[in-house]
């Protein structure tokens, strides 16, 4: 085991150096000069070849581009992603500062996709009929009515119509802990309703392909009890895959993040991203892409060592 | 399907759970705003204001756009300011003189200080006035300022400017919000001007989320403001925005979408206050190519169904405009300015013809993907060319990239929004001439016109000024530097527990943060 996990982090560290160095040289290819982003903005600022130069060179983008990236890179590994060009702001503690805010929104969204999805897909598999055809039907709904419209629905109907919730923004938890709590639950609701549905689906599938099993007709025959049968070992079985799409599905969460935290509000790292990418802050925008590539690497292997922990057998293997 | 009971148990502790969590929320939501409609006015209340973005720096003298224009007016002050009616009005100089058309004398208001206790003197005046006319600052204001020829401190309280030539647009380009005086550290470079003398001082900068600022002490008339604290919420989205001061969130929200207007003026208790100011238009890269034939530039301004340009890109908030829009305040206000170029296809395809095009022609169109109406402008304007045979292939990418590619002239015709930085006619005099720059023709330059403009702005017979703007105005109607398609309506929306705040007509919307800091009031 120690070994597998040596080889994960291994490799995961060689997936971040080749992310970190693809959006490197993807970010200088684009068109767009951040120098001039920082002087003009969205204003229509007249600004002089000289004062651009100024910028430029301040900013170290006059330095040829090998030299920046070994200075980038050089940073990078003492764990210093550099300073934000907009705002001159350490690029680690503004990732600090906002990705806590999408990682509450992503964990709370996959709890409810959790709380919400494995009792559907069980309920559907064991009643059948039309109560599992209408779950069907709902999670099928579920899955493909992108996360912008349901977040657009959950403002109008829960904030503007019923007057519920807040239609968006954010409430530090230490200062107002209901007022944060109110904010963060159509969010977070929004996000799990593709995830919720996956899952229903994925463990409706499970238990139904358990059930067919030999070792569920001879556990019945030694006369344990159908709820048991179903508990014990149906739904742990049942769990594993369910475990396994849920983790993967994390790396989707994320970038949903994207539209659910611009619809409501929510001043995640994913907004912080998109403002990056549209002010060419280059600093900010390979730090953030950085930290989420190896969160998103550090969730895969868990899911290995959770895998294992589920299913004896790849444990073994 | 196995004929087991349900597990009502799993089921009904989830359901359970929700909705404790559901009503534990509700708790914590706002209620509308509506439910508290206007009362008396609160004595030192507090604003929330919906924000369209988050300012990232401040730097002085520099455009930032319209969140910086706000931030300017709460939080600094320049020697003239704007008041709510959109009068020009004293700010810190007490008083002025016009000494001669070339020398202004400005008397400063006693005891001034900045928001850190430092004293604000003649020396800070003198500082940042030669900082905003220093051409390498890139100020905002600069087209007016540039005639700065030196500044004279005669004592501490007393500051005279000399001009290298006569502005008559001077003292509106020293109440530009960008033009406040500033402490010295904020002219250095790098460090932005977060410290002022306004109404308002930043007390609190929550990244991504809100700035929360309080009334200023020591500004000179702390006493007439009558908020004490503004917490000004960041909400780039649009729809998000509009949606926070509907549900009662915020109380008061800046560029509420052109889509959303209707359903905002439609909400009882919500007020949507809209003026006419920035404008879109057209301009030109006029280095080569068919656009540099003056007559394809007629035909273009010719081309335009303006009404559906208006219609496409602000769902009708906007008005059409087939020239360079004048303020009818203004006393060489003309209404031959607006009225350049109509609608008129036939004489586009004759235009063509005559600059031998008549067989049609490809030319190539840049606009932005980032802001939908600079999108949609060109789509219109796309439909309206192919009409008289000329195929405008569409470049549009996002806003860092149109800028650039504005700024190295790799366009035919490109798409801009823009605004005079003030409302005399001299402002146009900037959408054609001066270094290259991504909202104005490249290559364009016209020695003719800027004779005219010059004389005009020097002049200081209105009769002969006069003269000199009509010689203007027919040079820029025949060789179309560039050519207007619309003005678009520029709204506030706020609560109606919200008092006295105004947005400030035409141009002057953007400067509309002079209103909130000096009469916006809540109630109860």
């Amino acid at each position: 085991m120690i070994n597998f996990l040596l080889k994960r982090v291994a490799t995961g560290i060689v997936l971040i150096y080749v992310v970190l160095t693809l959006i490197f040289l993807m970010l200088h290819a684009v068109p767009g000069d951040p120098a001039m982003q920082l002087l003009a903005g969205d204003g229509a600022a007249q600004v002089t070849p000289a004062a651009l130069e100024a910028a430029r060179e301040r900013l170290g983008l006059n330095a040829p581009l090998p030299v920046q990236y070994w200075n980038y890179l050089a940073g990078a590994v003492q764990l210093d992603l550099g300073t934000s060009f907009q705002d001159g702001a350490p690029v680690l503690d503004l990732v600090s500062e906002r990705l806590p805010n999408t990682l509450e929104l992503v964990l709370l969204a996959v709890l409810i996709a959790l709380a919400v999805g494995i009792p559907l897909g069980s309920v559907a598999a064991r009643r059948g009929g039309f109560v599992d055809s209408a779950i069907s039907v709902g999670t099928s709904i579920g899955m493909s009515v992108p996360v912008y419209v349901v977040g657009a629905l959950f403002v109008l109907l829960f904030a503007l119509k019923l007057g519920w919730f807040p239609a968006g923004g954010y409430e530090e938890a230490g200062g107002n802990f209901v007022g944060h709590v109110s904010r963060v639950v159509l969010p977070a609701a929004a996000l799990s309703f593709g995830i919720a549905s996956i899952i229903a689906r994925m463990t409706r599938s499970a238990i139904l392909d358990n059930y067919r099993q030999d070792w569920v007709r001879t556990a019945r025959s030694w006369g344990i009890g159908r709820r048991l049968v179903f508990r014990k070992h149906v739904l742990r079985n049942s769990l594993t895959p369910v475990a396994t799409v849920t983790a993967l599905q994390i790396g989707t969460l994320l970038g949903s993040t994207v539209l659910v935290e611009r619809i409501f509000n929510w001043p995640g790292i994913s907004a912080l991203l998109v403002d990056s990418v549209i002010e060419r802050d280059y600093p900010v925008v390979q730090g953030i892409v950085i930290i989420l590539s190896a969160i998103f690497i550090f969730i895969n292997i868990l899911v290995d060592v959770l895998y294992g922990y589920l299913d004896p057998r790849a444990r073994v293997s | 399907m196995f004929g087991y009971k349900a597990p009502g148990r799993t089921t009904g502790a989830v359901a359970a759970g929700v909705a404790i969590g559901l009503l534990l929320s509700a708790c914590g939501g706002s209620s509308s705003s509506q439910d508290s409609a206007s009362g008396e006015i609160i004595e030192d209340g507090a604003l929330t204001m919906g924000l369209s973005a988050e300012p990232a720096n401040l730097p002085a003298g520099k455009d930032t756009g319209q969140v910086g224009y706000t931030l300017n007016a709460l939080l600094h002050r320049g020697l003239m300011a704007y008041d709510s009616d959109g009068k020009l009005t004293e700010g810190l100089a007490e008083s002025y003189k016009v000494v001669d058309p070339k020398t202004y004398e400005f008397d400063l208001r006693p005891n001034l200080e900045f928001s850190d206790g430092t004293a604000l003197t003649g020396s800070n005046v003198e500082q940042t006035l030669e900082y905003l006319s220093d051409p390498d600052t890139a100020a905002h204001a600069y087209g007016g300022l540039k005639d700065i020829e030196s500044v004279e401190v005669s004592d501490e309280d007393t500051v005279v400017v000399h001009l290298s030539q006569p502005n008559n647009a001077f003292l509106q380009y020293l109440a530009v919000p960008t033009a406040a005086i500033v402490p010295p550290d904020a002219l250095t470079g790098g460090v932005d001007a977060w410290v002022g003398a306004g109404p308002f001082v930043l007390e609190e900068h929550n990244k991504g989320t809100n700035m929360i600022l309080k009334r200023n002490a020591k500004y000179y008339a702390a006493d007439e403001v009558p908020l004490e604290t503004l917490e000004l919420a960041f909400y780039p989205d649009g729809k998000a925005r509009t949606n926070a001061l509907l549900s009662g969130d915020v109380d008061l929200i800046d560029y509420v979408p052109w889509e959303d207007f209707d359903r905002v003026s439609s909400t009882d208790g919500i007020t949507l206050d809209a003026q006419d100011g920035p404008f879109m238009y057209l301009h030109f890269n006029v280095t080569d190519g068919p656009v540099a034939n003056p007559l394809v530039r007629q035909a273009i301004a010719h081309a335009i169904n303006r009404d559906n340009a208006v219609a496409a890109a602000f769902s009708g908030h906007g008005s059409p405009l087939s020239g360079m829009p004048v303020s009818e305040d203004d006393p060489n206000y003309d209404e031959a300015w607006s009225n350049m170029w109509s609608y008129d296809p036939d004489r586009a395809k004759e235009l063509l013809a005559e600059a031998g095009y008549e067989n049609g022609l490809t030319l190539s169109l840049l606009t932005s993907s980032q802001y939908a109406f600079h999108q949609d402008t060109a789509l219109s304007v796309q439909a309206d060319l192919k009409a008289v045979g000329i195929n405008a292939e569409l470049n549009n990418p996002d806003w860092a990239a149109r800028v650039e590619q504005g700024n190295a002239g790799k366009y035919d015709i490109a798409v801009s929004g823009n605004v005079g930085t003030v409302t005399d006619i001299s402002y146009i005099s900037a959408f054609v001439d001066g270094p290259a720059n991504y909202t104005r023709s490249f290559g364009y330059s016209n020695a003719k016109l800027n004779d005219a403009f010059s004389k005009a702005m020097l002049t200081q017979d209105p009769g002969e000024q006069q003269k000199f703007y009509d010689q203007a105005r027919e040079i820029f109607a025949e060789d179309v530097p560039l050519t207007t398609i619309s003005s678009r309506a520029q709204g506030y929306a706020y609560a109606n527990t919200v008092t006295n705040f105004k947005n400030l007509p035409g141009f002057l919307s953007f400067y509309s943060g002079y209103s909130l800091a000096s009469m916006a009031e809540v109630s109860q």
